[in-house]
Formats: C-alpha cells, sequence, structure tokens
C-alpha cells in the first residue's frame, strides 16, 4: 500500500508539472481567445468530460474531443492551443472529486489533459495556417485531413498517459481492457473529424453555433445510450445471480468464483474481448435452471436415485425456458444449457449439447471451472477438498468428462497467480464428506 | 405494453384532413420558380427519406424525412420565399410515396393515413410559420446580413411548434380499443423530444451549410445524423432487455411450479389498463408494468422446506419478492411497489392511507381478480363482485371502477 502510495505522488508530480510547463509555455506564446466564445466552449467541454460514460470496463468515453476540436478551428491558430489547453485544465476538476476527497485523479487528469489538448491542438493549427491560405474544396480538404490526424494523436497522447498511470500505480492485469486501442481509436477519428468540420462550418456561418452544441449533445447521447444498454445487460445479470442466491446459500459465490475461472481459462487460452466476455456471462448464468429445481435435491447428501438424477437433469432445459426471450443472452445460453456435456460426447445438455459430439470449447471451459470449484468449495454433504486433489480428479477424466487443454489451461493460470483454493490437505472424498457429517451432528447437538 | 393504435372512428380525423388540405392548398396557391423536375426531386428525395427510421422511447419511429423536411425552407429561401409553396407541394408529394410505398407492403393503411396527415399538416405548418416569420423580418427592416439570424429564430420557433403539432395530432388521433387517456398518451408522445430534436437540427444544420458549403454539408450533417441513428437504436435495445429480463424472472416461480403460469403477464397486461385508464404517466405505467410482472417473485423462496414447515403470509412473499428486486439498483422503486402491494388501502377505524402508491393498489387488485377467474373458478362477474365486496378495506374503490371499466372495454362483462 505505502509503496503505491508513492508512485501515485510520483506519477501526480510528473503529471503536473508536465501540464504546467505546456500551460505556461503557451500562455507565453499564445493570445487568449474571445472570452465568450471560450467560455461556452469551456462550459460544453466541462459539462460532457464531467459526464463521461463507462463504455467499456472502466474505459471512460466522452465527446470531448470533438468540442475541443471545433473550438480549436472557431479559435483559429495564435489561440486554439491556448485557449483549448486551458479548457482542458478547468475539465479537469470535477465536484464528484472534491467530494470523494480524492487528490491523484484530478491531479493526473489536469496534466494529463493539458498536454494532450495543448500538443494535439498545437499541431492542428499547422494544419489551419495551410487551409486558411487555400480557399474552396482545398480549404475543406486541410480542415479534414488536420482534424482526423490531429484526433489520432489526442488519442495516442490520452492513452499513453492513462496506460502509464495505471501501470505505474495499480499494476493489475485486470486493466487490460485498456489496451484495446484499436476499438478506441475509430471513434476519436470520426468524433475529431466531425468536429474539426463543425468548427470550419462556425468560422464561415456563426450562426450554427446553437445548433453545433446541438450536435455534442447528440454525440454525447450516442456514448450514453452504449452505456446504458451495457447496464441493461450487467443488471440483467446481476437479477438472476441474486435470485439464485436468495434461493440457495451455498450457491452464493459459487457463481462468482466459476465466472472467474472460465475467465482465468479463457485469457490463458487466448480469448479476447466479446468472446470472453461472452464465456464469463455463460459462466454467470449456468445455473439460472436450479432455480427452478427443488431446494432439498440441490442440497441432498449422498447419491442421487435415478429419478433425482433426471430431475436434475432437467435444469439444463429449464435454463432455456426462462431465458429463452432475453435476445442478448441466447448465445451464452446455449453455452450454460451444456455445461454438463462430456468432452467424448457423453454427460446432458440443452440446445447446446448434442449426444455423441464434442461440445464447444466455451462449454468444455465451463464444465472444468464448475467441477473445480465444486471440489474445492465447502458443499452440504462434504467439506472442501484440496486444490491438487481436485486436479488429480480433473486430469483423471480428462479426455473423458473433461477436454485436457483446458485442465491444464487453469492448472498453468492458477500456478502463475499462485492463487490456491480448497482446503489445504484434505484429499480424499469419504473424509471430505465423514467430517461434513460431524459438523452437521455437531450444530444438531 | 401494448402499442396505441389509430383508426379512422377518431371523430377527430375528418377535421384534422380538412384543415391538413387547406394548409396544403394554400401553399400550391403560390407562384413558385421551381421547374416540376426539382419538385419531384425533393418529392423522391423524400419518400426514401421516410424509409429510414428512428425508434423513439414512446415506441413510433421518427424517420429521416423529418430532417429533410427541417432542411427544406433553408434550401429553397434562397431563391424566393414562393419556393416554399413548391417545397409544399414536394412534402405532400413524397409523403404521398410513402403512403403508397408504406401500404404495398401491407401496414396497416389506416395508420398510415392518419401518420401521413399528420406529418403533412405538420410540415406545412413548419414551412409557413417559417416563411412568415422571415416575411414579417423582411416588412420589419432587419438588414439583410442579419438574415442568418433571423433563419434561426424562424427554425426554432416554427420547429418548436412543428413538435407541438405532432404530438396534440399523435395524442388526439389515437383511439384504441382501450381509450387511453389524453395526458398519458400527450406524455408519450412528448417523451419523443430527444429524437426530434436531433433529427430537426440535423436538418437544419445541412440547410444552413448547403448554401455555403456545397457537398461538404451533407458529410457535416450525416456523421451526427450517425451518431444519433446508433444511439437511439441502443436505447430501444436497451428498453427491449430491460422487458425481455423482467418477463424472464417474472417466469421463474412459474417455471419451479409454485405459482399458476400465467398469472403474473395476466396481472401486468390488465394493470396496465387499469393504470391508463387512471391517467398515470408513462413513467408510472412502466414501473407498474415491471412491479405487476414481478409481484410473484418472492415465491421462489417457497421450495425451501423449512418455510413451508413454518408457515408465510402473502406479505412475506411480498416482503421478499421485494428484497429480490431491490438487488438491482435500477429497479429501487420498483421494490417499493412489490413490498406495498398486500397492503389494504385503509384500516379498520382510519384514514385511508394516503402514502400508499397507486401502482400497489392496481397489483392488489388485478392480482385479486386473476386469481378468482383462473384458480377459483369464478366467472368475471363473480369476480369484479369480489373487489366491490372488499372495497371497505382491501381494494380502493377506485381502483375497482377502473377494473370495471377496462372490464366492459374488453366486453367481458356487459356495460
Amino acid at each position: 500500500m505505502h509503496g503505491a502510495r508513492k508512485r501515485k505522488i510520483q506519477i501526480a508530480t510528473l503529471y503536473a508539472a508536465l501540464g504546467l510547463s505546456v500551460l505556461a509555455l503557451l500562455i507565453w506564446r499564445q493570445a487568449f481567445p474571445p472570452v465568450t466564445l471560450w467560455v461556452a466552449f469551456a462550459a460544453a467541454f466541462a459539462f460532457f468530460d464531467w459526464r463521461s460514460v463507462e463504455v467499456n470496463d472502466r474505459m471512460l468515453m466522452s465527446p470531448t474531443v470533438m468540442v475541443a476540436l471545433t473550438a480549436a478551428v472557431a479559435f483559429g491558430p495564435g489561440k486554439a492551443a491556448l485557449g483549448v489547453a486551458a479548457m482542458a485544465a478547468l475539465g479537469a476538476f470535477s465536484s464528484d472529486d472534491v467530494r470523494q476527497r480524492r487528490w491523484f485523479q484530478p491531479i493526473a487528469n489536469f496534466g494529463q489533459m493539458v498536454v494532450t489538448a495543448g500538443v494535439s491542438v498545437f499541431v492542428l493549427e499547422w494544419f489551419l495556417v495551410r487551409a486558411l491560405a487555400s480557399t474552396g474544396d482545398t480549404f475543406w480538404l486541410w480542415i479534414a485531413g488536420g482534424s482526423a490526424v490531429v484526433a489520432t494523436i489526442y488519442g495516442l497522447i490520452n492513452y499513453t498517459f492513462v496506460t502509464v498511470a495505471v501501470r505505474a500505480v495499480f499494476e493489475k492485469r485486470d486493466l487490460r481492457p485498456w489496451s484495446n486501442l484499436g476499438q478506441l481509436l475509430p471513434s476519436y477519428l470520426l468524433m475529431g473529424f466531425v468536429g474539426g468540420l463543425l468548427g470550419a462550418t462556425y468560422t464561415i456561418l456563426p450562426v450554427v453555433l446553437p445548433l453545433v452544441f446541438v450536435m455534442f449533445m447528440v454525440g454525447y447521447l450516442s456514448f450514453a445510450s452504449y452505456g446504458q444498454l451495457r447496464e441493461a445487460h450487467e443488471a440483467t445479470l446481476r437479477g438472476f445471480i441474486k435470485a439464485l442466491e436468495a434461493k440457495d446459500l451455498y450457491t452464493r459465490g459459487h457463481t462468482e468464483r466459476v465466472a472467474y475461472f472460465a475467465q482465468l481459462v479463457g485469457e490463458e487460452m487466448g480469448f479476447n474481448g466479446t468472446r470472453l466476455e461472452r464465456l464469463r456471462w455463460a459462466a454467470l448464468i449456468h445455473d439460472v435452471g436450479k432455480l427452478a429445481v427443488p431446494r432439498d435435491l440441490i442440497r441432498k447428501k449422498g447419491k442421487l436415485t435415478q429419478d433425482e438424477y433426471e430431475e436434475l437433469q432437467v435444469h439444463a432445459h429449464v435454463v432455456e425456458e426462462i431465458l429463452a426471450e432475453v435476445e442478448f443472452l441466447r448465445p451464452m445460453v446455449e453455452i450454460a444449457s451444456s455445461h454438463h456435456s462430456h468432452f467424448d460426447g457423453g454427460g446432458y445438455g440443452g440446445v447446446g449439447h448434442t449426444h455423441g459430439e464434442r461440445p464447444s470449447p466455451e462449454a468444455c471451459i465451463l464444465a472444468v471451472a464448475d467441477a473445480f470449484d465444486a471440489m474445492t468449495s465447502t458443499r452440504s454433504y462434504r467439506m472442501a477438498l484440496s486444490q491438487d486433489y481436485a486436479f488429480s480428479e480433473l486430469r483423471r477424466n480428462a479426455g473423458t468428462q473433461f477436454d485436457p487443454d483446458v485442465v491444464e489451461a487453469l492448472a498453468r493460470a492458477l500456478s502463475r497467480s499462485s492463487e490456491r483454493y480448497g482446503s489445504p490437505h484434505l484429499a480424499s472424498e469419504e473424509e471430505a464428506r465423514r467430517l461434513a457429517e460431524g459438523t452437521q451432528v455437531t450444530s444438531h447437538g | 405494453m401494448g402499442d396505441p393504435r389509430v383508426t379512422l372512428k377518431s371523430p377527430l380525423f375528418p377535421v384534422v384532413w380538412a384543415l391538413g388540405s387547406a394548409a396544403l392548398a394554400y401553399l400550391l396557391m403560390g407562384e413558385t420558380e421551381m421547374s416540376v423536375l426539382q419538385v419531384g426531386i425533393w418529392a423522391i428525395l423524400l419518400a426514401e427519406a421516410s424509409l429510414v427510421s428512428l425508434p423513439a422511447s414512446s415506441g413510433n419511429r421518427l424517420s429521416l424525412a423529418f430532417a429533410v423536411s427541417a432542411a427544406l425552407p433553408f434550401v429553397l429561401i434562397a431563391g424566393d420565399a414562393v419556393d416554399l409553396a413548391a417545397a409544399g407541394a414536394a412534402a405532400s408529394m413524397g409523403l404521398l410515396g410513402t403512403w403508397m410505398f408504406r401500404t404495398l407492403r401491407s401496414d396497416p393503411s389506416e395508420e398510415v393515413m392518419a401518420a401521413v396527415l399528420r406529418h403533412g399538416f405538420g410540415v406545412a405548418s413548419y414551412l409557413v410559420v417559417f416563411a412568415g416569420i422571415v416575411a414579417m423580418a423582411d416588412a420589419l427592416g432587419v438588414p439583410a446580413g442579419d438574415s442568418d439570424w433571423v433563419h434561426l429564430i424562424a427554425f426554432a420557433v416554427a420547429a418548436s411548434l412543428w413538435f407541438l403539432i405532432e404530438t396534440s395530432l399523435w395524442a388526439f388521433m389515437v383511439f384504441g380499443r382501450n381509450r387511453l387517456s389524453r395526458r398519458y398518451l400527450w406524455l408519450l408522445a412528448a417523451k419523443d423530444w430527444a429524437v426530434v430534436l436531433s433529427l430537426l437540427t440535423t436538418g437544419a444544420l445541412f440547410g444552413f451549410a448547403w448554401g455555403a458549403l456545397g457537398l461538404w454539408a451533407i458529410i457535416i450533417a450525416g456523421i451526427p445524423y450517425g451518431f444519433a441513428h446508433l444511439a437511439f437504436y441502443r436505447s430501444q435495445e436497451s428498453r427491449r432487455t430491460y422487458g425481455q429480463t423482467i418477463r424472464a424472472l417474472s417466469r421463474i416461480p412459474e417455471v419451479a411450479g409454485l405459482s399458476p403460469k400465467g398469472h403474473s403477464d395476466r396481472t401486468s397486461g390488465m394493470a396496465i389498463e387499469v393504470g391508463q385508464d387512471l391517467g398515470m404517466t408513462p413513467d408510472e405505467v412502466t414501473d407498474l408494468q415491471y412491479s405487476a410482472l414481478m409481484h410473484d417473485i418472492g415465491r421462489i423462496t417457497l421450495n425451501e422446506p423449512s418455510i413451508l414447515k413454518m408457515g408465510f403470509t402473502d406479505e412475506d412473499i411480498a416482503r421478499w419478492g421485494a428484497e429480490i428486486v431491490a438487488e438491482a439498483p435500477y429497479l429501487s422503486h420498483v421494490a417499493t411497489l412489490v413490498r406495498q402491494q398486500h397492503q389494504p388501502y385503509r384500516r379498520p377505524g382510519e384514514e385511508r392511507d394516503l402514502e400508499l402508491p397507486m401502482a400497489s393498489k392496481i397489483i392488489k387488485a388485478t392480482s385479486a381478480y386473476d386469481h378468482a377467474t383462473m384458480e377459483l373458478g369464478f366467472s368475471p362477474l363473480e369476480a369484479l363482485e369480489v373487489l366491490h365486496r372488499g372495497a371497505a378495506y382491501d381494494f380502493d374503490p377506485d381502483v375497482v371502477q377502473a377494473v370495471r371499466r377496462v372490464l366492459e372495454r374488453r366486453q367481458i362483462v356487459p356495460a
């Protein structure tokens, strides 16, 4: 913890120093744009920056790049870089930060945004000078080209600053989504491009300014709607998990752990983006069918009878019945409903399962993650077993029930992160069951 | 939610028809400098544009024709204000083209006809008001250099009026079998403002840019339109996801055999109609729909043997249900409605409970009605009698009256 604080101070100092020097340099070299115009754009910039939308895991987006480029073109060369950098400096301090007494975020943001805006708009000025010297289509080509190039630079600088700060301060592997530069750049490019063109329209027809602000709003809506959709999906999953937990305390935590193991294996096997997310979501809903299975059956101690086993099998189909209508979950339902399928084509399952055929890699991963967690966590009928025992069981059934590659991928991922699950020593099914009986007896007594 | 439908039975229909035709005729009387070819091109453009549509939160689809119509006066006024008449002609022809096209695709033609008249009337008033303000500025001697600002003001005024006319006409022309309250419909239509605003602004931006920048105007207005298009489709998708999720959750106790099949669907179907009858706002009706669908979700707790042994009350089920619903942050107010679904509206010796939400009272009554008809085997009249008899404490008499009206409209009980 101490180290993290030290690194935070280092990063904040570095970023603030960079920001302040860029700002000082610009104040020295440039004139300030017309105040009324600046205030209008600065207000829009701050408004959208404070309302950034989470479009991907911890990836915040807002149409600020659009506002910045429009403002830059509107201010004109000789004033643009200073004007936009000053806007960015203001936008870095949000009321949220003050309320939550955060100091690192606003200071780091200040440096990051001032440098990003100052440097990229300074490049834009080079294009602007050339544009203003020409007329007709050439003018528009300089503006369009310039704003596209500058939007890319803006995105790259911003990205570098965030990555450096995140790596230095958090050193966390689950911040990888930021590496999706390919996802980010096109949207920066498009927004910057439109921003530049809108700015040029303003220089010719000042009357369009109110319309330009509505266009910013529309740009914002497109992010906001993306965030909403993401939220809707998340809320859906959470709703089902909570319903499941309300029904059975033993399931609590199981779903999240299985999702975590599935994600580990998925990453190990080179899944990314949508495919990885789908796998995680499939893991989150894999037990929804249990909602419709009588609780005493789920918690049953000892071997199930044939009838009971069949009743349990029904839950693979119940998942489908309950979730059939939820469109975005359809691919996930297919994976989830075949998590009891065996690698060699045996077992049981729903639509995703065809007897005698190998299930999809996702279903194989889910099967291993489910079995691993079942063995290494305490159930009503037995205590948690050790991790080594769980792996020996998985390996014994690899090739028949489980996919050998998946089992090894899980072993590799866990040994790399040096995580351990289950009891440290318990290595026999009988022993574990007997111990569970023992605790039952004492708790009754 | 059942989309309100427009039918020809509305008495306002001929009035709107007459007014719309009069407005168009007035526009067409003027002299025009436009060639037939130009009018034709605009008509085709409008017809094409009306095929590209955006979903709005009311369930209506608003087309790109809004944007094209909004751009019309800017593009045409450069020549002569009289050309607006030609624009009117183009608009009517374009809309007629849409009507023909959609009818060929076998849409219910009355509905399309009503939409064509509504838009025709809306566009016509937009063009007339726009031209009127421009003419007024001329008469007042506003210098030519300020003409852009005059256009901006004319746009703002005329567009607001257009939106007002569209929403009001829509609210007054919808006469479904359910006789929805006008307030409900107007508020529903007014919720589309964001889509309308982005379409009209895109059109105006294009109109301004077209004269000064030529073809670049298409890019400048087109890309923001793309943003809007994506945004509204995604919003629609998230609304649908919420709806589907809640329906799926509501089915869990039914699939598990813990509550009768179809009970929550039927209860929510009737609750919506009762809520609309009682003049709730669209947002309130959505909450009512969600809470009615999930009012029995607490029953999933019922296959816990120990709970069955201890016994439970309806109160308990409501509480367990609310606890599950409350886990989703976006449903916190729905959880409150679910929690209070079993409270009587009045207790002996007390005044009626004013704190109790209308939605909870509606769920209590409609759920009891469905229970009586589907499980106790009562006839609709007998079930209604159960509600009337319970109106001293359990069921709010206003709600019971609304249930009766809904049943009469469904022609289940005689009026």
